[in-house]
C-alpha cells in the first residue's frame, strides 16, 4: 500500500471518529462557555467528559495535521519550507493536545 | 529546492459553482476549527489559574464579541461535520451528478446556517 492511500485511510477513519465527537463538543461548549468557573471545572474534571474531550482533541489535532499538509502540498512550491511547515505542523498537533491533556488531569 | 510538481490551479481562473465554494470552504473551515481547537486547549489550561484569574476570561466570553466568536466557531465545525458527511457519501461512490452536487452542497451551506442556530438553542435550553 503507498503512502497517499494510507494517508487517506487514516483521514477517512479519523473523519468518521471525529463527526460524533464534534457534535458532542459544540453541544457542550455553547452549554458551558459563558458558565461560571466552577461549572466550566465541572465538565472538564468529570471523567466521561475529560475522556471525550481528550480523544477529542487528539482525534482533531490529527485530522487536521493530515488534511492540512494536504493544503500545503497543493499551495507550497519551495520544498524547503513545505518541509519545515509540515515539521511544525506534526509537531504542534503531538505537543498542543499532550500538554493540554496533563494540564486538565491536574484540575 | 524547487519542486517541478504542479501546484493547484489558482481558484480566480475557475467559474464559481456550489461544489467549488464549499471545497474552498471546506479547507477554509478545516484551518478555522484547528485555531478554535487551539484556543479551546489554552481556555482549558488556563483553568488552573484559579477561579480569581477566570473572571477576566469569563466577562471575556460572555460579551458581545464572546458570544460572536463562539458561534462562529460552532457554524465553522458545523459546516465541517456536514461537508465531511458530503464527503463520506461521495466517497462510497454516490452523489457524483451535476445536479446532485449542487443539491448537496446547498445542503452543507444553508445546513450548516440551521444547525449552527439549532445546537445555540439547544444548549441554552431554549429547546
Amino acid at each position: 500500500m503507498i503512502n497517499a492511500t494510507k494517508k487517506w485511510i487514516f483521514l477517512k477513519i479519523s473523519g468518521a471518529i471525529l463527526v460524533p465527537l464534534m457534535l458532542w463538543f459544540i453541544l457542550n461548549l455553547i452549554t458551558i462557555y459563558d458558565q461560571e468557573y466552577v461549572n466550566v471545572v465541572n465538565f472538564f474534571t468529570n471523567s466521561l467528559s475529560k475522556f471525550l474531550f481528550s480523544i477529542f482533541i487528539i482525534v482533531a489535532y490529527f485530522f487536521s495535521a493530515l488534511s492540512i499538509s494536504e493544503v500545503f502540498e497543493d499551495y507550497i512550491m519551495n520544498d524547503k519550507i513545505k518541509n519545515a511547515a509540515n515539521r511544525l505542523l506534526y509537531a504542534s498537533a503531538v505537543a498542543i493536545p499532550s500538554i493540554t491533556i496533563i494540564l486538565i488531569s491536574s484540575l | 529546492m524547487e519542486n517541478k510538481e504542479p501546484l493547484s490551479p489558482h481558484i480566480q481562473i475557475y467559474r464559481w459553482h456550489i461544489s467549488s465554494l464549499v471545497s474552498i470552504s471546506h479547507r477554509i473551515t478545516g484551518i478555522i476549527n484547528i485555531i478554535a481547537i487551539t484556543l479551546i486547549c489554552l481556555w482549558a489550561s488556563l483553568l488552573l489559574l484559579g477561579e480569581s484569574n477566570y473572571i477576566m476570561i469569563n466577562s471575556f466570553l460572555s460579551s458581545l464579541i464572546g458570544k460572536f466568536i463562539i458561534l462562529g466557531f460552532t457554524w465553522s465545525f458545523s459546516f465541517q461535520v456536514l461537508s465531511e458527511i458530503r464527503h463520506f457519501i461521495m466517497d462510497l461512490g454516490y452523489g457524483f451528478e451535476l445536479k446532485t452536487t449542487k443539491i448537496s452542497g446547498l445542503l452543507v451551506i444553508f445546513g450548516s446556517i440551521i444547525l449552527t442556530v439549532v445546537f445555540y438553542l439547544i444548549g441554552k435550553n431554549f429547546i
